[in-house]
């Protein structure tokens, strides 16, 4: 079972993968909300376990013009992983010429394949910006100046509004600094 | 939603013009119950309370579940709901959040309220939404031919005690009193009137009332344990009663031969509904706006 | 077929599957709401007891899963619209109570976030498990609706549809979906709330003597009692006459029963809701239903793209079975392919419904993941080379 069919809705399907307490559904709001405002369908899940701590987390965002046929993630193009728990939960399902982005540290053995694998040092970054916790915004910032996805500046004015007051402007430092990171 | 009904005052009318079949559907007549049964005299203390109170009909909702206690709400000429077994309380919780207007009572057993229901109860009393529950304690299932109750005394025979009842049974009064009840009385169907002056109070008691009256269950639970005919079972009980008239149902030792009655627990605690509704208009203000 | 509720102005939100049916719940007039804990249901009650304090309404959460289903009734004969939400084990539990509302006549909303089974199961999976349970639960013979919306929106939709068929047919409806669809956050558009259709019971209205509660008009529907307003009913789960009292006649009784069962299957063409894909020459008909239907969806388009004549019957009322739209397009396909969560339920009715020339296919899944759109394509796939 390794088809990698795309969606007949024109669209395209991103995973933020981890582990539990990265707050990857979070930084999958995020991106969502920043892509509805750009008038485009989204359709979120994420893995949902009795356990919201340690193991295996993702939060795949469907995104179509239209609503999608099938709302669940099947092929993926863009994929970031934040930790090796999370690699084989993709296992034959990044399509190629994917936009793969790893932490270089967290993930010293990203998957091979035809798609393109970016390691960068997101995790480091954080921790300069003094928080590892927001590991998963820098990410996002660096998916986008990757991969043509949504613009810097729709995404902050998203995080912006999502993010409650005295975290905001240390997400938009840490989304600028992703984005600076992967635009390098 | 409806605006809650508005606090009752004991006694608005004489007792003297009570006429029992102003309140009953006389068509279903003759009655289910068996002859000497303690039920229909515990009914007549409801319906006469009920007179008393000057409660209109068409503002009463008497929620029953099953049983014998279940098959009374049927005779009363008001809104009734014969509903299932054990979740009287349950139904009439809904009913009251829903329709805080009316006047809800619910009529239970002592295997419905206290085995299949005890769940309901304990929260129920700890919720102290405005409904009053009439507990018939009769010590036993009558309608499935007589098998064991929570209530069961001690070596009684049953259907499913045939060598005698070894396990103890509930302080039904301690226990709506443990579970956070704000009215709690207990009486004996012999003391009619007495009876219904306590289900009155419960009734006019502004938040869970709990009102256990001691029945009697000739036909089955009389004769298997030679208790003789009705009046000697209604008499033995009346020289086990230890009137009581205030204080706490709590830490008494539940005993066959040592029931205390009258009124056991009377105090103030906000009522579920009135109190839902103050919180929600003082935390959303006026507007109810986010 | 499907339910129209027209969106003049859309108002385009994130929304989870759950939390769409709350909405729902309150664009339809439900006004309590009682619950208990469960996974992966609870944000239901969660929204809801956000949402009701501002319409002036009331939630409250039970002691259990049995009480809550007795509040919504004891509500719902007080003449309020009230729902619960529910998974497996919790449904389990409800049952009692959904057929004391069947026989009562109760209008009334149950919600149940499909979850892997049986037992406690697999809590946070999705499964389509309850198909036969949602129809045969409670104990009896008696009529059930069961809706199964497959998206975010729809979910919003047939929650509303939901109380209205409850409100018109006075019978708890069951809205069946699962935790894949649940727990699904979509962009969605809800409708402006003056579009939407509500349907509201019918209230009895005529003088209180001799008033029977439970004669029908001529739809086959009584009007209902309101406390209140004079007519002191007796509304009971046994068997009951007209007059609302208890029968064991058995003339009586199958009157009683008859028009029990008939008044659901006198109004099925208004209840029963589908959609069709592809259907007007298809040689290979899917049946499916919630997100199955979904990936079974993208399955007949990519069949189709590879030139196999694919179709899909999207069910979104499971109960009663839309019966004979199944039987039009059995006459032309010559196989059907009915994929499901769970290991053979819905493909069950098909078989019963098709004729014996017609060969049935299950695609069947209980491992706690979706079944997979290429699953299905395989399977049609497998079939066009026969």
């Amino acid at each position: 079972m390794n088809k990698k069919q795309k969606s007949n809705t024109g669209g395209y399907e991103i995973r933020l993968s981890g582990t539990g307490g990265q707050g990857l559904g979070l930084s999958g709001k995020m991106l969502a909300a920043a892509l509805s405002d750009e008038g485009l369908h989204v359709a979120q899940s994420q893995s949902y376990e009795p356990t919201s701590r340690g193991g295996m987390s993702r939060s795949d965002l469907v995104v179509t013009p239209q609503t999608a046929d099938y709302p669940l993630a099947t092929g993926l193009d863009y994929l970031v992983i934040l930790d090796t728990r999370a690699m084989s939960i993709s296992d034959g399902m990044i399509n190629t010429d994917a936009v793969v982005l790893v932490d270089e540290e967290l993930v010293p053995e990203p998957p091979k394949g035809d798609f393109k694998v970016h390691a960068l040092p997101l995790s480091k970054k954080a921790i300069s910006l003094g928080n590892l916790r927001v590991t998963n915004v820098v990410s996002l910032g660096a998916l986008i100046a990757l991969g043509d996805i949504c613009s810097l500046r729709t995404l902050e004015a998203a995080i912006e509004r999502i993010t409650p007051k005295k975290y905001a402007q240390m997400n938009l430092d840490a989304v600028r600094a992703g984005f600076e990171l992967a635009a390098h | 939603m409806s605006e809650m009904a508005a606090p009752l005052t004991p006694a608005q009318k004489s007792t003297d013009q009570f006429e029992i079949r102003d309140y009953l559907r006389l068509d279903l007549f003759p009655h289910f119950l068996c002859p000497g049964c303690g039920h229909g005299i515990a009914l007549r203390a409801l319906l006469w309370a009920i007179h008393d109170l000057d409660i209109e009909k068409d503002q009463l909702a008497v929620v029953s579940g099953i049983g014998c206690s279940g098959r009374l709400s049927a005779y009363i000429d008001a809104n009734t709901f014969h509903t299932t077994h054990g979740r009287p309380l349950a139904f009439a919780t809904g009913l009251k959040l829903a329709r805080p207007d009316l006047h809800v009572i619910v009529i239970t057993g002592d295997g419905d309220c206290l085995a299949i229901g005890g769940n309901h109860l304990i929260h129920a009393a700890r919720r102290n939404l405005d409904i009053t529950c009439i507990m018939l304690n009769n010590e036993v299932y009558g309608m499935t031919g007589g098998q064991v109750s929570p209530t069961t005394s001690l070596d009684r025979f049953t259907t499913t005690t045939p060598l005698g009842n070894q396990e103890p049974g509930f302080d039904a009064c301690a226990l709506a009193t443990g579970a956070g009840a704000t009215f709690v009385g207990r009486e004996v169907t012999l003391q009619t009137t007495a009876l219904k002056i306590l289900m009155q109070e419960g009734i006019v008691h502004r938040g869970f009332s709990f009102v256990e009256v001691i029945s009697d269950c000739t036909e089955i639970y009389g004769r298997k344990n030679d208790l003789g005919s009705s009046p000697e079972m209604v008499l033995s009980q009346k020289r086990s009663v230890l009137p009581k008239f205030d204080g706490s149902a709590v830490d008494k030792p539940f005993r066959a031969g040592n029931w205390d009655t009258g009124v056991l627990l009377r105090k103030e605690r906000p009522e579920y509904y009135e109190a839902y509704r103050a919180h929600c208009h003082r935390v959303l203000g006026d507007g109810k706006s986010k | 077929m499907m339910s129209q509720i027209q969106s003049n102005i859309p108002q385009r939100q994130s929304l989870q599957g759950n939390q769409a049916c709350a909405l729902g719940a309150i664009a339809a007039g439900c006004r309590l709401f009682a619950g208990y804990p469960i996974t992966p249901s609870s944000e239901i009650a969660e929204r809801m007891s956000k949402e009701l304090p501002r319409v002036d309404g009331v939630f409250v959460q039970m002691e259990d899963e049995i009480a809550s289903m007795a509040a919504v009734l004891g509500a719902s004969m007080g003449g309020v619209k009230s729902m619960t939400a529910t998974s497996g084990p919790g449904f389990s539990l409800k049952q009692e109570h959904i057929g004391y509302g069947i026989q009562a006549e109760v209008p009334c909303v149950v919600i149940n976030v499909m979850r892997g089974g049986p037992s406690t199961g697999m809590p946070t999976r999705p499964a389509q498990g309850d198909v036969m349970q949602s129809r045969w639960g409670t104990h009896g013979d008696h009529p059930a609706i069961v809706l199964t919306p497959s998206s975010v929106q729809e979910i919003y939709t047939q929650t509303i549809t939901a109380f209205n068929f409850s409100e018109i047919y006075r019978i708890p409806v069951v809205v069946l979906y699962d935790e894949a669809i649940g727990h699904l956050v979509d962009t969605v558009d809800l409708p402006n709330p003056e579009s939407i259709k509500i349907n509201n019971r019918k209230w009895a209205d005529g003088p209180a003597e001799d008033y029977e509660p439970y004669a029908p008009d001529a739809d086959g529907i009584p009007p209902m009692p309101l406390p209140g307003d004079g007519y002191r009913t007796h509304t009971t789960g046994l068997t009951h006459l007209e007059s609302g009292f208890p029968t064991q006649v058995p003339e009586e009784v199958t009157r009683v029963t008859s028009r029990l069962l008939n008044k659901i299957e006198l109004h099925r063409d208004a209840i029963e809701q589908y959609e069709l894909s592809c259907c007007d020459d298809a040689d290979i008909l899917v049946v499916a239903f919630g997100i199955t239907a979904r990936a079974s969806e993208r399955a007949v388009n990519n069949a189709r793209a590879g030139g196999i004549k694919a179709g899909l019957l999207r069910l979104v009322t499971l109960w009663p079975f839309p019966e004979r739209i199944l039987q039009q397009l059995v006459e032309r396909a010559s196989h059907v392919l009915v994929p499901e969560m769970n290991a053979g339920q819905l493909i069950l009715e098909v078989e019963r419904l098709c004729p014996d020339s017609t060969p049935v296919s299950g695609v069947n899944k209980f491992d706690g993941d979706p079944i997979h759109p290429d699953e299905i394509l395989a399977k049609i796939e497998e079939l066009a080379d026969e």
